[in-house]
């Protein structure tokens, strides 16, 4: 099924510089990958940077070897490139760039974007690079505009939204393949295979995650303690184990994220216990999830509602995590909370949010785990899983 | 007297336009529409110099030398190349490929720097050209 992709990137850019109107900032050198997603909607997996100037249209600069082909994709028309020839130099290129942009007396402010994170790919500007600018644009004031992004991109348009709903769609696709061509004794990398053909057939660009693509795991590797991250390797799968396929799939900067999974017969009455457990948890946690509540709050509840069922030690105590287009990932909300750079517990969902709600339920001494992912949407009265295969534990 | 041209001279670049028509068809220099300047550093005279090549359609349809007093300080080329007069001098000389000068950081280049990678072999040419004008550098 096809939906309605089309992004006002206009009224995007407006927004954007009507803030930096807002903060007195003439012109914001972006370099996360999320920035250049919002700003540019083009993938730019080089190290790039965006030139924002208050009035006029946005410059990228990236790697020489990518520049026509970003220009190519991105709707903006000016797209550089920066490489190791004279002149060419990124700092000396985007410092020619932003200075074109600064008045002549008066406040020389450049907005920036400094932080970290736990998101690899996340693209702040690397010390290195910020003492190289600073050398390069002497008398200048950097300022950090982290928020403006961060903010403006917090509620979803229409077209993100949709982009997001095509690839849970396709990741629906690679569930299906799976289903249908997996046998025992299949390796891992083997299913994250089939699910990636499925995909790519149905026009995924490419599975995003940078936590190894298609990540699966099969018995005991599905109940590391604590873990969620499970690329997948050359072990083969056995009869009677847990294994749990958690698909990735990109459309146009949009992220498909879900996990399905799987007990392979013979399915012990323990397994299947942990197994109805697991989907009546993650069954409260979306009936949970809505307009006003927090990840805090979540955290809180759900616990407290697996500890009355004597669940709690097999659960990470966090339900989700912050997606957004490429290079949007982890943090849910605003740099505001108490651990910073971190999600902000007290980040209160609206209409339009999305986030993806992540569960990682695992019992390391019965060499058994479950992960849950899915995207969610915050709607007006509660939340819509974009995902939509069947919530179940699928025996083979 | 040598008989040469100096470098950089304004009879240098008459020789160099004679050369250049002579030799370099529409079609080895890929019919291409650009025009650079050179901007030559630390020149022996102590001033800076310039020296100026627009193409329309593979052919060289202006070529000017000077200082900053003359009018080739003012034009707006799409590609800028800076460097110091030993540098450019051992380009002109086809010793040191512009190439492989912009690698090694030795001139810098200010303009879009994938149509100047793309146009580097038509430089290649029209350098080898001026190779062949007999100059006193």
């Amino acid at each position: 099924m096809d939906y309605d992709y089309s992004i006002d990137h206009k009224k995007r850019l407006s927004a954007v510089q009507d803030k930096m109107q807002e903060l007195e900032i003439p012109v914001l050198l972006g370099s996360r990958l999320r920035t250049i997603s919002y700003v540019g909607d083009v993938f730019c997996p080089w190290r790039s940077f965006i030139i924002i100037p208050q009035t006029e249209e946005p410059i990228i600069y990236t790697f020489v070897i990518d520049a026509e082909r970003v220009r190519d994709d991105s709707w903006l028309d000016d797209v550089r490139g920066f490489g190791p020839l004279g002149g060419g130099h990124q700092i000396d290129v985007i410092a020619d760039a932003v200075s074109e942009y600064l008045p002549n007396s008066g406040e020389r402010r450049v907005g920036v974007e400094h932080g970290m994170s736990c998101y690899l790919p996340e693209g702040n500007l690397t010390a290195e690079e910020f003492r190289m600018l600073k050398d390069a644009l002497p008398g200048v004031e950097f300022v950090q505009s982290i928020d403006i992004i961060d903010e403006l991109s917090m509620k979803k348009d229409k077209g993100t939204i949709n982009r997001f709903r095509k690839a849970s769609d396709i990741v629906d696709i690679g569930h299906t393949a799976v289903l249908e061509q997996f046998e025992v004794g299949m390796s891992e990398t083997e299913i994250a295979g089939i699910a990636e053909a499925a995909m790519r057939k149905a026009g995924s660009e490419w599975s995003w995650s940078f936590t190894g693509g298609n990540e699966i795991a099969s018995g005991y590797r599905t109940s590391y303690p604590m873990g969620a991250c499970t690329p997948a390797t050359r072990r083969k799968t056995a009869s009677g184990e847990p294994l749990m396929v958690d698909l990735h799939a990109m459309f146009m900067l949009g992220l498909g994220d879900h996990s399905h999974n799987y007990l392979l017969s013979p399915v012990s009455d323990r397994q299947r216990e942990l197994a109805d457990y697991f989907i009546e948890t993650i069954t409260e946690v979306i009936h949970m999830y809505g307009p006003g509540m927090t990840p805090g709050k979540m955290a809180d509840d759900m616990m407290d509602w697996a500890e009355a069922k004597g669940i709690a030690q097999y659960l990470v105590p966090g339900f989700e995590h912050g997606i957004g287009v490429m290079g949007d990932e982890w943090r849910i909300g605003m740099n505001t909370g108490p651990m910073t750079y971190w999600t902000d517990p007290d980040h209160v969902y609206e209409p339009d949010h999305l986030l993806i709600c992540a569960m990682q339920f695992m019992v390391p001494e019965d060499e058994v785990g479950f992960r849950y992912e899915a995207p969610i949407l915050i709607t007006k009265s509660g939340c819509e899983v974009l995902a939509k295969t069947q919530l179940k534990v699928t025996e083979l | 007297m040598s008989g040469n041209h100096a470098y950089l001279s304004q009879e240098w670049m008459t020789a160099v336009i004679d050369l250049v028509k002579q030799s370099l068809t529409a079609e080895e220099m890929k019919h291409v529409s650009s025009s650079m300047v050179n901007i030559v550093e630390n020149c022996p005279d102590g001033k800076r110099h310039y020296m100026y090549f627009r193409f329309e359609d593979g052919l060289l349809a202006e070529g000017l030398v000077g200082t900053d007093d003359d009018e080739v300080a003012s034009k707006t080329p799409e590609f800028r190349i800076i460097g110091d007069y030993d540098t450019f001098a051992k380009i002109s000389q086809a010793e040191l490929g512009a190439r492989s000068a912009l690698m090694r950081n030795k001139i810098k280049l200010k303009g879009n720097m994938v149509k100047a990678l793309r146009l580097s072999s038509v430089v290649d040419k029209l350098n080898k050209i001026i190779a062949q004008v007999p100059t006193d550098y």
